[in-house]
């Protein structure tokens, strides 16, 4: 089996996982008495913004081992990955509005955690637009690189922000040093949706890189250029 | 229960919109790899 064909197996797991995540969480999860419906926004929200955040910080590490060994997995898999985070970045950041809307009363706010993931987002975007503009192989290798690393260090930034500056954002109710302050049955189905999440971010990155295998991929004529 | 929002409205468009974006993705790497 092509890693592609391995990236669509996964891929096609994640999405039927994903439909069970649905009616788990909107048939038979409780509806939380302050927020109502829009609480259940929480399930999916926050899965796609910590891999969008560990999505980055993989572009990183990619970025420090390619700088260190040149080996041109580490960048085509830095791709892969940035390109996978792009996308998450991209649902958090429309779930996130989607859910403010009617429990803050505004689509958006510029406050430090809403602001820094925008970056973070732009940084996403700005990784792949150098990807594209630059031609030599190496050159490309090297800016995304260091641009990859500049992201993960905004990473913990961002998961500090709530508690670094006032914010109308939720101080985290999972990633806490103490116990998670969530009933289980909301538990379980979060940890549901993070394993599918997590399961969609191995099946896009490894189709992802499998495109980055193929000859003119991008129409940029050899394999390894993404 | 009468007490509850009633904003049912935002989490199905939140819904919708990941999963559209999501087999978007997901259509788009299938559509890229078979490119000719």
């Amino acid at each position: 089996m092509s890693l592609t064909q391995k990236g669509r197996w996964i891929t096609l797991v994640a999405l039927v996982s994903l439909a069970a995540v649905y009616v788990r969480a909107l048939a038979f999860t409780p509806l939380e008495r302050l927020q109502g419906p829009a609480q259940k926004i929480f399930y999916l929200h926050v899965p796609a913004a910590i891999w969008t955040e560990a999505a980055m910080i993989l572009v990183g590490l990619a970025g420090i081992f390619y700088l260190f060994l040149k080996d041109s997995r580490l960048d085509r898999f830095a791709a892969a990955s940035a390109e996978v985070g792009a996308v998450f970045a991209t649902i958090v950041l429309t779930t996130g509005p989607i859910w403010g809307k009617p429990i803050w009363g505004t689509w958006w706010t510029w406050d430090a955690r809403l602001t820094s993931t925008l970056l973070l987002f732009f940084l996403y975007v700005g990784y792949l637009l150098v990807r594209g503009a630059v031609r030599d192989p190496d050159l490309r290798a090297r800016y995304a690189a260091v641009l990859g690393i500049c992201g993960m260090c905004l990473v913990p930034f961002i998961h500090m922000s709530v508690y670094l500056f006032r914010t109308l954002h939720p101080q985290p109710i999972i990633l806490k040093p103490s116990a998670p302050s969530l009933p289980s049955s909301m538990l379980v189905t979060w940890l549901f949706s993070l394993a599918t999440f997590t399961l969609l971010y191995v099946g896009f990155v490894t189709q992802r890189y499998a495109l980055s295998l193929q000859p003119d991929a991008h129409g940029e004529g050899s394999p390894g250029h993404v | 229960m009468s007490d509850v929002p009633q904003n049912a409205g935002y989490m199905m468009a939140a819904y919708v919109v990941t999963a559209v974006i999501l087999v978007a993705y997901a259509v788009s790497l299938y559509r890229r790899a078979n490119k000719p």
